[in-house]
């Protein structure tokens, strides 16, 4: 009996030895403000769908750390010879997380159900005129025109296992309707899904047949969504859980003065900026200017752009933890033009000066919308950007309401100027250029964020160049000519980069990605 | 009394049709449910494509007609969020919001009617007053304020009781419940309080004003006159007549207290019907929004029906009615 105790006491002596000098293992507790709609990689191109799954399945190519581009399932990529499109080696040996292997049928099916009008991620494809399967580990991606940024722009198309998908009608992502690939997946990625409940917590466990080196030291991640940001960092601070994404503003002070915690900040890739009705006959909600559209002439924007007193705005609402903006993109995604770095400085009476100039001494009064809770203190950038541009005379009338009515509003036209914040999907300039510049243009789809229909023929005109253009530095000059037209018409006022507010215990290590995404296999439990 | 219940349940029907119908006619100012479930780079026409396939362009009286049509054949339909059905969404919160709120009528009542009958008896104490005064606050104070402020304390300075969640649950068949593990009572106290706290202190004082105004009749003064004792002159005598007021009212706003424990839910993360309901608002989930809303029509229902019954049990004189 007595040699038991001992024993058992001796078994659970070296346990513990081992817990404390590897810290091999941990349980790991998480949260976020939305959970994911679905597990399907294919059916809702959102953010906090493809961060979550970005743990579970994987792309030919993956970001890494520093959001640079690298091989995954496809271990190589170069363009083709003779036409246009890009071939793909794939990797070998690798294995979804029930047992199947992956091969070249696993990426020709994925494309197809990603590519079909079920899908919501199909944009992603459409330079894509062909996929061809070379042999068991080549597959080529033939596309309409040259394509420089295409593999870098499916870094989020995540790859599905063909016999797994069908034999589970799931071959299409679900519309209206749930299916097998809603709840369950298979992927190749880090983490397997043990148990999902939507809304209320989401359990994964390490896929241990996963092709690469895990770098993380987490058994069991637990996932759970907290829509109310106080709960959340009371959920944080009482320990509950590890880590959480993202915090308010006004909680990282409480959040930094306590033992034990710590504040994760960044850069977000997201610019906040102001839009214009461009092509508007008229001011919807002017009380003094009824027959024209004072916003047309690029001299009264400059003047808006000029009465933005930024340092005010980053000093007061943002605790200075923001980057003002001279264009649409941050300066470290791809294709910023360092030619253009200069933003309209703020000043008043210059700004008063060219409204006079535009025949408007007086200013004039005008209907301002804003969201109110779709970015970091929208509502009050909103309401001191009011402030300002009234102080010149530019007499804005503030409403603001929720995102979910804002969009359609938008699109309807519904306004003389407007807030939007716009985050490039393939982190290159391209991708402003293409939504919220060109040209209003359903047919060839462009220009779908252009409210205002900001249109000008040269960046129409120099955008399928940019997007087709092989030599960076041919590629740059173009892209430098479009910022620098945008920048003199002030097509938009950009003001400035989203910070990006993370907090989590201090012995937990994580990787904070420019793009908000989260990814487990970052995450070190000390 | 069959005929009576009867009756009922199919008034219940109309409730439910009428309250339908409110909700799909104010559906259209929620939002736009496809920017919702898109991401930014689909494309105009896909989004119209999507909108066409959900029958979003129909006029308001046909969408309204197929919702009914479907949920009168038992189709409850498919959330636009997560393409689950909204059924099985449904019921799956359905025991955390009634458990709940179950537990926050019980600490209500609980506290409430000994409260109410303390301070009626003694209606100058010390102790009275202070009992008048905290609940006041407690009912001036917004909910979520309450909440957060719980959670402040019991939660992150006194680290006693859970944040947020269910904490442990049992699953009986398809009722989840917290009943049966220590973790699941521990995180129900926080938010039950806080849902509780305005029924307590309506309970409280509806009991003391009719305490005070029974123990002021006649037949109380006779009944002390003869000696019978305090406590069964107290609770038998006097209570029992406070009683039919106060179930009415209480009943009443036990039905509020399931549907209007959405910010509670929101506050402690609770995943109920409230929560859910929340969530669907945000994504303009009509299929989710139209069913919660008749779901709280019935509970009203229900609940009116069950204090109706309770009546007749409390109040002999209803019961001679009935048979006449």
């Amino acid at each position: 009996m007595k040699k038991n105790v001992l024993r058992n006491s001796a078994v659970l002596g070296t346990a513990l030895l081992f817990s404390a000098m590897g810290a091999s293992a941990a349980t790991f507790k998480w949260a976020s403000n939305t959970d994911p709609q679905t597990m399907d990689p294919h059916a809702v191109n959102s953010a906090p769908v493809l961060s979550f799954l970005n743990n579970i399945y994987e792309g030919l190519v993956r970001r890494g750390e520093d959001m640079s581009v690298e091989p995954s399932l496809a271990t190589s990529w170069e363009p083709l010879k003779g036409e246009n499109g890009w071939r793909f080696h794939l990797r070998q040996n690798v294995s979804f997380q029930n047992g199947a292997s992956f091969n070249a049928e696993d990426v020709m099916f994925s494309y197809q159900r990603a590519s079909n009008e079920a899908a919501d991620v199909r944009s992603w494809f459409s330079p894509v005129s062909q996929v061809r399967i070379v042999d068991e580990y080549t597959v080529d991606f033939v596309t309409k025109a040259p394509n420089p940024l295409f593999p870098d722009s499916i870094a989020n198309f995540m790859i599905l296992d063909k016999q797994w998908a069908q034999s589970n009608n799931a071959a299409l992502p679900a519309r209206d309707a749930e299916n097998f690939a809603s709840m369950n997946v298979n992927g190749t990625g880090p983490f397997v899904l043990s148990s999902r409940d939507p809304g209320v917590k989401t359990i994964l466990t390490p896929h241990s047949g996963w092709w690469d080196t895990a770098n993380h030291n987490v058994t069991e991640a637990i996932f759970t969504p907290i829509g109310n940001p106080a709960t959340g960092i009371a959920a944080l601070l009482s320990g509950e859980i590890d880590f959480i994404q993202p915090i308010p503003l006004q909680d990282v002070a409480q959040v930094e003065k306590r033992d034990g915690f710590k504040v994760l900040e960044g850069e977000e890739t997201r610019v906040i900026m102001f839009g214009f009705g461009h092509e508007h006959d008229k001011l919807l909600y002017s009380s003094d200017v009824s027959d024209a559209n004072p916003f047309s002439d690029p001299r009264v924007r400059l003047a808006a752009a000029h009465s933005i007193d930024i340092k005010s705005i980053d000093r007061v609402l943002f605790r200075g933890k923001i980057e003002a903006a001279s264009q649409l993109v941050p300066a470290d995604i791809s294709g910023f033009s360092k030619k253009n770095t200069d933003r309209p400085a703020y000043d008043p009476d210059k700004a008063r000066a060219l409204l006079k100039e535009a025949g408007y001494p007086n200013g004039f009064s005008f209907g301002l919308k804003c969201p109110n809770d779709r970015y970091i203190n929208d509502e009050a950038l909103c309401r001191a950007a009011a402030s300002m541009f009234s102080a010149v005379g530019l007499k804005a009338q503030l409403s603001t309401g929720p995102v979910r009515d804002y969009w359609p509003q938008l699109r309807k036209d519904d306004f003389d100027m407007y807030l939007l914040g716009w985050s490039p999907g393939t982190f290159d300039m391209e991708h402003p250029i293409r939504f919220l510049m060109h040209s209003q243009d359903n047919d060839k789809k462009l220009g779908s964020w252009n409210f205002g229909n900001y249109s000008n023929a040269r960046v129409d005109e120099l955008l399928p160049n940019i997007q087709q253009e092989i030599d960076p530095t041919v590629r740059q000059t173009m892209i430098d000519e479009v910022v620098s037209i945008t920048q003199k018409e002030v097509a938009y006022i950009p003001l400035y980069t989203q910070p990006l507010i993370w907090a989590a215990k201090d012995n937990v290590q994580m990787t904070q990605r420019a793009d908000n995404f989260f990814l487990l296999r970052w995450v070190k439990v000390n | 009394m069959f005929y009576f219940i009867l009756k009922r349940l199919v008034q219940s029907v109309f409730v439910m049709l009428a309250v339908a119908f409110l909700a799909f006619s104010l559906f259209r100012f929620v939002g736009d449910p496809i920017t919702q479930m898109t991401g930014v780079e689909t494309s105009v026409e896909d989004q119209s494509r999507l909108r066409q396939e959900l029958g979003l362009n129909d006029p308001f009286v046909l969408q309204f007609t197929r919702f009914t049509s479907d949920m009168l054949q038992g189709d409850f339909g498919f959330s636009f969020r997560t393409r689950q059905p909204v059924a099985q969404m449904i019921t799956s919160r359905i025991p955390a919001t009634l458990e709940l709120g179950i537990v926050a009528l019980i600490i209500s009542l609980f506290v409430g009617i000994p409260a109410g009958v303390y301070t009626a008896l003694r209606p100058r104490g010390v102790v009275t007053q202070a009992i008048l005064m905290t609940t006041l606050v407690g009912v001036s104070i917004p909910t979520f304020v309450i909440g957060i402020m719980l959670i402040f304390l019991f939660g992150v300075q006194l680290g006693w009781l859970p944040t947020f969640g269910r904490g442990g649950t049992v699953q009986i068949g398809s009722w989840e419940s917290s009943f049966f593990t220590l973790e699941g009572w521990r995180a129900l106290i926080l938010p039950a309080f806080t849902l509780g706290v305005y029924q307590l202190t309506l309970t409280m004082r509806l009991v003391r004003a009719e305490m005070m105004d029974v123990m002021r009749s006649d037949y109380i003064r006779f009944a002390t006159a003869r000696g019978v004792p305090m406590g069964r002159l107290y609770f038998r005598h006097a209570l029992a007549n406070t009683m039919v007021p106060v179930i009415t009212i209480i009943g009443l706003q036990f039905g509020g207290v399931i549907a209007f424990s959405i910010v509670t839910e929101s506050v402690f993360q609770w995943p109920g019907m409230g929560l859910l309901f929340l969530e669907s608002i945000r994504f303009v989930d009509i299929p989710v929004m139209g069913v919660y809303l008749v779901v709280i029509a019935f509970f009203f229902v229900v609940v009116n029906l069950i204090v109706d019954l309770l009546y007749v049990a409390i109040d002999p004189r209803l019961r001679v009615k009935d048979v006449s």
